[in-house]
């Protein structure tokens, strides 16, 4: 019978962690490091003798990439300050105990569990001009036609976009806090409130320095996704300037051979541009 | 141990043996070849948005190859022709196993098939291995040109379309007839007409419509990219359409991003015109509820432009003689007379029925069309032909760059 | 906040998240719906009939994207979970780097490895393949299992294992009946998360699968790309069926305090 001393030895696999780790880590360096580094030898060119930066060149150079790299990071931003505000009320709301409130938590959960085309259809089939709260508006007589219904799809601001991303994230971001929420208890506001604070201010200065690691995990996941995605701007977006995820796809299947190297770059510069931003984030944390 | 080496050994040889080396099948006779093909299967990549052609392809010629030749018929649905292109060029850029391909026949034309052919990545020198290819007539320039790119044997043909407008007679009963008529109308009708911006297929080939307009027809187009000629009318093209754009939807601020998009809102009274390089798509359209029966195809008085479309087998595709035999069996005078019926298609035949056995010419000589597709020889009248990838090329990245941005 | 306002304000919530399917299952039983109708002016159930005929693709693609997703959820959870042990309970050099790199793939968009995988799978002879679907369906599932098990076993008392071995218990028994049904819940949790994000992948099933792996998704964008609303309306509703499916075997356990899918935080 051994006592604690040995205890430590008797953990499995304690030893050697690397031994747990390797088959992960061998399939994410072979699939993603290798796409990633074949993206990057596509985007120089190799594979069609030597090496060039043509396509670098061509692509930071092209005012059209610039414009969709600013309204990629527009809807990012967005998306992502929207969803983390929203998602923090939708948790501190659901916290709490009222009539239906597990309903209305199991309900909140779906749009969790729904692929992003089928929300981006909806959102598009619920927006659009000619579309489902339009006839609404048309038949309440707001409107005499589609023209007269505000543009919140393929707009200028991409607000269907962001719509689509505020939606499907808001459940993500809430459940995440609601599970932290539920990790911390009530102890650390209940403290502040006896020593007199009101319950916004026990809110604010206790709970939200508490949530805010996970809210800037969870934050970062959907800059991530709502910068990168492509099948949500191809549905929602307009035509001019698209996404840059649309664009590296435009260039990808363009007919003409010569724009891959052009399509690998700026998929490239979507891995960097995400990758460079998320980090400021973390390391500001 | 032994064993297992010489099973892996027969297998090797078999698989080698198998292998459909283009050269050796051009030295076979058509019997020869179908023997080859018997038992075999054949993977055709082609756009898949249309029930009636996936249909047609999938039951009606695959239910043919499966009786007839024993030979399985996968149809591999694309959204865009060039990721069929990518998957060639990226196998052959990889060096993965020539002739042993995952494509063995695509539905193409125009600057994809200008791609294959320059890329060498396109099977070439069969077509009159083909015995049905004596239904087609070669010497048509139309036929014998993909976009202006001579065909030269690297693909055959597979059915002919022309471009056409198409408005709800019940809501827009005189639609402009002629591009100079559009572009008045335009002006009259503020917010109720829009194209798709390019690189959308459909959008660009109605931005090369007024590009013939400014050219001043057609026949000032014909031949290889000229640099000053596409610069003096590119101009005038820009200026007409940057002209129109306050009077388009959204006072032209933003394009439609597809021609669904367009189609979705022309059905939703959004705009009052669409248009299609597919006539016969408006009859599939009313038939399936997308468009309302006042729904009417029209052709334009000053021409519309007309198109072939082609079916080729890429250089490393695995089952090259299934291919052979499939646009064989396509180009049938049965199988283009099936494919021309309104309820099945109703596509325009590439081959000459007067060739085509009796039943065929019959067929062809009572054919029906759907009320609301406009008939192909009325449309056919004014028939433009299309422009070279260069051309095309040009004019879309100019539309992108000086009228979409 | 009284009880009511949380009442109004969480009604608010549930519409807005239920009001973009409400178009989408209409369009499923509808034909020819124009503006300015606001529901079908023909109801009909053809859509469904056609979509579940036997010349449709529909069936088999939904079985293919079942089978599909349900090989992802199982081999990143025999990858993730002892990757997830190793980051949880241990500290070791190069601890954080590991971590970046398997957490990696979340942060980097798929398009930017998506053109660069189809190079690798090309090499390896993976594309066009169900396999290869699977495989690169890895890349967006594994960093979900890993990021879900990690926090699990962070939050796992490892002494009992000790205390099993001290009595005698070999390792895999160790495991099998002291490690794994503490961490049952998050195992389901992880596979569930791997499952709906394979289920929904596009881009990554279209590159690899080069069309030939025909899932829900592909022809989701193929029906809504042609203009088939109806057919797009049908292959929605489908796509919703697992998540669905998870909701109703969560409620059956559902407590006052409410059960969470997502405990990932």
């Amino acid at each position: 019978m051994a006592g604690s001393a040995t205890s430590a030895i008797e953990v499995i696999g304690r030893g050697h962690p690397w031994l747990s780790l390797a088959p992960a880590l061998c399939v994410i360096a072979v699939l993603f490091g290798g796409g990633l580094v074949l993206g990057l030898a596509g985007s120089l060119g190799m594979g069609r003798g030597g090496v060039s930066l043509d396509a670098w060149i061509a692509v930071l150079s092209e005012g059209r990439v610039w414009r969709s790299l600013g309204l990629s990071l527009w809807i990012a931003f967005a998306s992502t300050a929207l969803a983390c505000l929203i998602g923090l009320g939708a948790a501190l709301l659901l916290r709490r105990r009222f009539p239906g409130q597990g309903l209305a938590r199991l309900l909140f959960q779906i749009n969790l569990t729904i692929p992003h085309a089928v929300g981006a259809l909806g959102i598009l089939w619920l927006l659009s001009q000619s579309g489902f709260v339009s006839r609404l508006s048309a038949g309440a007589g707001l409107i005499d036609g589609p023209a007269g219904f505000p543009a919140l799809t393929q707009d200028r601001f991409a607000i269907g976009i962001i719509a689509h991303y505020v939606w499907k994230e808001v459940p993500f971001i809430g459940l995440i806090l609601l599970a932290n929420m539920q990790s911390l208890g009530d102890d650390p506001e209940s403290a502040a409130r006896s020593l007199g604070a009101s319950p916004f201010a026990a809110m604010r200065l206790v709970l939200l320095p508490l949530l805010m690691p996970a809210l800037i995990r969870a934050g970062a996941i959907v800059f991530a996704f709502s910068f990168g995605a492509w099948e949500v701007p191809v549905l929602l977006g307009q035509s001019a300037p698209v996404a840059l995820p649309v664009l590296a796809w435009q260039r990808f299947t363009d007919p003409d051979l010569a724009t891959r190297p052009e399509a690998m770059a700026i998929a490239m510069l979507i891995a960097l541009v995400a990758a460079l931003l998320i980090r400021v984030a973390m390391v500001r944390r | 141990m032994t064993r297992m080496m010489t099973a892996i050994g027969a297998l090797l040889i078999a698989g080698t043996a198998q292998a459909q080396d283009g050269d050796v099948l051009l030295a076979m006779s058509w019997d020869e070849i179908v023997e080859t093909a018997r038992g075999g299967e054949v993977n055709v990549f082609m756009w898949g948005g249309a029930d009636t052609i996936n249909a047609y392809v999938s039951d009606h010629i695959g239910g043919i190859l499966a009786d007839e030749y024993d030979i399985t018929l996968n149809r591999v649905p694309l959204a865009d022709t060039a990721e069929a292109v990518n998957i060639v060029l990226g196998e052959v850029e990889a060096g993965a196993g020539m002739d042993a391909g995952a494509v063995d026949m695509i539905w193409i034309n125009g600057e994809n098939f200008r791609t294959m052919k320059q890329g060498d990545l396109v099977w070439c020198g069969y077509v009159d291995k083909l015995p049905n290819a004596s239904l087609v007539d070669f010497e048509n320039p139309a036929i014998a040109n993909d976009f202006g790119v001579p065909v030269e044997g690297c693909e055959v043909p597979w059915s002919r379309v022309q471009f056409a407008f198409a408005h709800d007679t019940a809501r827009t009963p005189e639609p402009p007839r002629s591009i100079p008529e559009l572009l008045d109308w335009i002006e009259a009708n503020p917010g109720r007409f829009t194209y798709p911006a390019p690189p959308d297929f459909t959008g660009a080939a109605f931005v090369r419509h007024v590009f013939t307009h400014a050219a001043g027809g057609a026949d000032a187009l014909v031949g290889p990219f000229d640099q000053e000629k596409f610069d003096a009318v590119a101009a005038d093209t820009w200026e007409i359409l940057n002209g129109i754009e306050p009077h388009l939807w959204r006072e032209g601020v933003t394009y439609p991003t597809s021609i669904t998009q367009l189609q979705q809102m022309f059905a939703n009274q959004e705009v009052d015109l669409f248009f299609t390089y597919d006539p016969a798509e408006i009859g599939t359209a009313v038939e399936n509820g997308i468009f309302p029966e006042t729904a009417m195809s029209y052709g334009l008085s000053d021409g519309t432009l007309a198109n072939t479309n082609y079916m080729a087998i890429p250089v490393n595709a695995a089952n090259k003689a299934a291919a052979m035999v499939t646009q064989n069996l396509l180009l049938s005078g049965e199988a283009q007379l099936e494919k021309a019926q309104p309820e099945i298609w109703g596509a325009a035949a590439v081959i000459e029925p007067s060739r085509a056995s009796a039943e065929v010419q019959e067929g062809f000589a009572t054919l029906e069309r759907h009320p609301s597709v406009v008939p192909v020889e009325e449309l056919g009248q004014a028939a433009l032909p299309e422009l070279t990838p260069d051309w095309t090329r040009a004019i879309e990245d100019g539309w992108i760059r000086n009228v979409g941005n | 906040m009284s009880a009511r306002w949380r009442l109004v304000l969480g009604l608010m919530l549930v519409v807005a998240s239920m009001a973009p399917l409400l178009p989408l299952g209409l369009w499923s039983v509808a034909r020819g719906w124009y503006f300015p109708q606001i529901l079908p002016a023909t109801w009909t159930l053809e859509p469904w009939a056609r979509a579940l005929s036997p010349r449709s693709d529909i069936p088999e693609a939904f079985v293919t994207t079942t089978a599909i997703a349900l090989a992802a959820a199982a081999l990143s959870l025999v990858l993730g979970i002892p990757a997830g042990r190793a980051l949880g309970l241990y500290r070791f050099r190069g601890k954080a780097l590991v971590e970046l790199a398997l957490l990696a793939p979340v942060i980097v968009p798929g398009i930017a490895v998506g053109l660069g995988i189809h190079g690798v799978f090309l090499r390896l002879g993976l594309t066009n393949s169900a396999l290869g679907v699977v495989l690169v369906h890895l890349v967006p599932t594994l960093p979900y299992v890993v990021f879900v098990m990690s926090g699990v076993f962070a939050n796992y008392d490892a002494a009992a294992e000790a205390q099993a071995r001290s009595l005698g218990a070999r390792p895999l028994q160790v495991l099998w009946h002291v490690m794994l049904p503490a961490i049952a819940p998050g195992v389901a949790v992880a596979g569930l998360f791997a499952f709906l994000v394979s289920w929904s992948q596009y881009i990554l099933t279209l590159t690899i699968g080069g069309g030939r792996v025909v899932t829900l998704p592909l022809l989701l964008y193929a029906q809504a790309g042609a203009g088939r609303n109806d057919q797009a309306g049908v292959l929605a509703v489908l796509s919703l069926a697992p998540g669905l499916v998870i909701l109703a075997l969560v409620a059956r356990r559902i407590t006052g305090r409410g059960v969470m899918i997502g405990g990932a935080g």
